[in-house]
């Protein structure tokens, strides 16, 4: 065991690391504005994934397009999402409890759907990248460098409407005070529209790099659930601490499962309860006590 | 006035509700009732769908022909979602409310193993065409009754492994990654180190994974350190694919070899990435021999390719029938009893139940080479599975 196996250890654990980043912001973005966690994300990932394949397989389009096709059918499914489940809600100022509620019963619906529509089948994308890169003895796919370029450069367009524009402004004004925000002229409704329509379209891309460099089948947006773990690590409701934990958390399980792959999923877990116990802030979360 | 109308109503549809059960007994006898199960969706549904598929031809065939006995056959065909408890529910429904003769299926050691209760308490038999594990027809040294199967079991598949490693690649450097929560995965390993080692080959890794993990990683790495000079995978052919194409990121070039479980149509879709592992076979996939069996069946299924689970519904077809003729009748007691005396030549190879342990006697293995260019299998040897 030499160095260059920990550092091959150490890319395969930002590999990962950087898909769970793409995902996690998701979860964020919701929460920073609502106060709840949007189970339904890893659905809309999964549908995410399976626009790309078909995007890919039956109407043959290039890769650029069909990746562009799934932030657009993504980002769509999640503003039907808010629409159709959460806007009710809000509007009778519904307890977040039922929120989360909605959006696990959402998350259900979108699996099932896809097994009635389509089918349970799992399908594998057409071979698009074969070719990995070599940097001295250490090794990583272009799948997955591709991943980690599209995490960093949506994360950073995202950091830059959030940090830079007049929405932006206006998003980071009612995840600090909704209310107060809509007493200043704010339209909220606009906000939480946009805020779901950034978090579907980086869930649309995460999704088919998911399903590029993985499998695409029904019950992926189970893997959103690590994902979720690595936005409450990093602070639910930060965009940097999401970005943050769920490179930590990929570099430290692929570190655990190195050493025995059966404890993987048991340290996940483990860390979110000692996380939740610890500093339920996480790393770089605003503080709250509830964090559903 | 009103009361007397609905008086008359429920009578009238308590007489109708008698003569359905009436005409129901009447119909009985007119067909033989097969029942199949199997995984029609989930990670197994390539390899169920082509089992129902398969026997639905087949019977179609058959009736065509005359049927058996002079009766023709009713295929009753359900999805097990390649879950044990579903598989449990589907075995009750065929045999308390379609009261089926015999079911084949399902392709699953773990549901074979998780529907003998029903088995026998309706006394009715499954011949398995896949189904592995050495649980399914004899446990703790007791044999079921019910269960039969025209396969080979994980013991030799374990040693057809292992000897064709040494023997025929002549490596002794072989690592190991499989799905710690599977039977089939363990059955096959443990048989796997116990041969290899014997003839005096080296396990230089051995990692696990749990069924539903995506990122292999950190094993592989782990794998690539240990140097060794194949890569044996005794797990299901969607792991298959994704261990392959994460192993080709990572600069790993090994041949791996699959088990049973991994031989699939759907691997040519990695093709480049699966191209030059080896799989092990029942029967081999470009036999010339199975040839207008797989252009009847293309035919018939839209351009469908045959998977090894064709091949295998066929035999235990062939060795149904020739039961239901042997016991003369229908019977489901008779024809788990014919079961281990007729004899029928299969398309892998020639079939013969013993009485002793329910499993077919004499079976060989075939291992085949999976060719990524000309997406297609390239027959490497038999080695004997006794």
């Amino acid at each position: 065991m030499d160095i260059q196996y920990y550092l091959q250890q150490l890319v395969n654990g930002i590999c990962l690391g950087g898909m769970y980043a793409l995902m996690s912001v998701g979860y964020s973005l919701v929460y920073s504005i609502m106060s709840f966690s949007n189970f339904a994300h890893g659905g809309v990932i999964m549908v995410g994934a399976y626009v790309g394949f078909f995007a890919l397989t039956a109407l043959k389009v290039p890769f650029l397009v069909a990746f562009l096709l799934c932030g657009v059918g993504s980002g769509l499914l999640a503003i039907i999402i808010e629409r159709l489940v959460y806007s009710p809600l809000r509007q009778r100022h519904a307890p977040s409890l039922y929120f989360i509620i909605s959006a696990m019963g959402a998350s259900i619906f979108l699996e099932n759907f896809v097994i009635a529509t389509i089918d349970g089948t799992p399908r594998n994308y057409p071979t698009l990248f074969s070719n990995s890169i070599k940097i001295g003895s250490l090794s990583l796919g272009l799948d997955s460098l591709l991943m980690i370029i599209v995490s960093a450069v949506s994360l950073l367009i995202l950091m830059f409407i959030i940090q830079k524009t007049k929405i932006g402004l206006a998003i980071r004004a009612c995840s600090y005070n909704e209310k107060a925000g809509t007493l200043m002229g704010i339209n909220s409704s606009l906000v939480i529209f946009v805020v779901f329509m950034m978090g579907g379209i980086l869930a649309g891309f995460a999704g088919m790099l998911y399903g590029m460099r993985f499998i695409v089948k029904p019950t992926i947006g189970q893997v959103t659930n690590k994902s979720f773990v690595a936005a409450v690590f990093g602070g639910l409701g930060s965009l940097p601490g999401a970005i943050i934990g769920s490179v930590l958390l990929g570099i430290m399980e692929i570190f655990v499962a190195s050493i025995n792959s059966n404890l993987r999923d048991l340290f996940v877990y483990a860390l979110l309860i000692i996380v939740l116990i610890i500093k339920p802030s996480g790393l770089m979360g605003k503080v709250v006590e509830d964090k559903a | 006035m009103r009361k007397s109308v609905r008086k008359l109503m429920a009578l009238a549809l308590a007489c109708l509700m008698v003569a359905g059960l009436l005409a129901g007994c009447g119909k009985k006898n007119e067909t033989i009732k097969l029942g199949w199960m199997g995984s029609l969706t989930g990670d197994q549904a390539a390899y169920g769908t082509c089992e129902s598929q398969t026997l639905k031809m087949l019977v179609e065939e058959k009736n065509a022909a005359g049927g058996i006995l002079g009766k023709q056959i009713e295929l009753i065909c359900y999805d097990t979602k390649g879950d044990a408890q579903e598989a449990v529910n589907v075995a009750k429904r065929l045999c308390a409310q379609d009261k089926v003769c015999a079911i084949i299926g399902p392709n699953a050691s773990g549901q074979c193993i998780a529907i003998q209760s029903v088995l026998d308490q309706y006394k009715i038999s499954d011949l398995s065409t896949v189904a592995t594990n050495e649980k399914v027809t004899v446990q703790d040294g007791k044999l079921k009754e019910y269960n039969f199967r025209v396969c080979f079991l994980d013991p030799q598949q374990g040693k057809i492994a292992g000897t064709f490693v040494y023997d025929e690649l002549k490596f002794d450097k072989a690592a190991i990654l499989y799905d710690i929560n599977d039977d089939y995965a363990k059955g096959l390993k443990d048989n796997f180190i116990k041969v290899f080692t014997a003839k005096g080959g080296k396990v230089v890794a051995e990692e696990a994974y749990t069924g539903g993990d995506t990122d292999f990683t950190a094993q592989l790495t782990k794998i690539k350190e240990a140097d060794p000079q194949i890569i044996f995978t005794p797990i299901f052919y969607q792991d298959f694919i994704m261990i392959h194409k994460q192993a080709r990121t990572l600069g790993i070039t090994l041949p791996m070899l699959g088990g049973d479980g991994c031989a699939s149509e759907v691997l040519f879709d990695a093709a480049d990435a699966v191209d030059g592992s080896y799989v092990i076979n029942h029967v081999s996939l470009v036999d010339p021999a199975g040839d207008s069996f797989r252009q009847k069946y293309a035919e018939k299924w839209n351009g469908a390719k045959m998977e090894l689970n064709g091949y295998m519904a066929h035999d235990a077809f062939l060795l149904w029938c020739a039961a239901v003729e042997k016991a003369g009748s229908d019977d489901a007691q008779a024809i788990a009893k014919a079961y281990c005396e007729v004899e029928v030549n299969g398309m892998a190879g020639k079939i013969k139940i013993s009485a002793e342990d329910h499993n077919p006697v004499g079976k060989s293995g075939c291992v085949e080479q999976i060719d990524g260019k000309n997406k297609t299998y390239k027959f490497i040897t038999y080695i004997a599975a006794d």
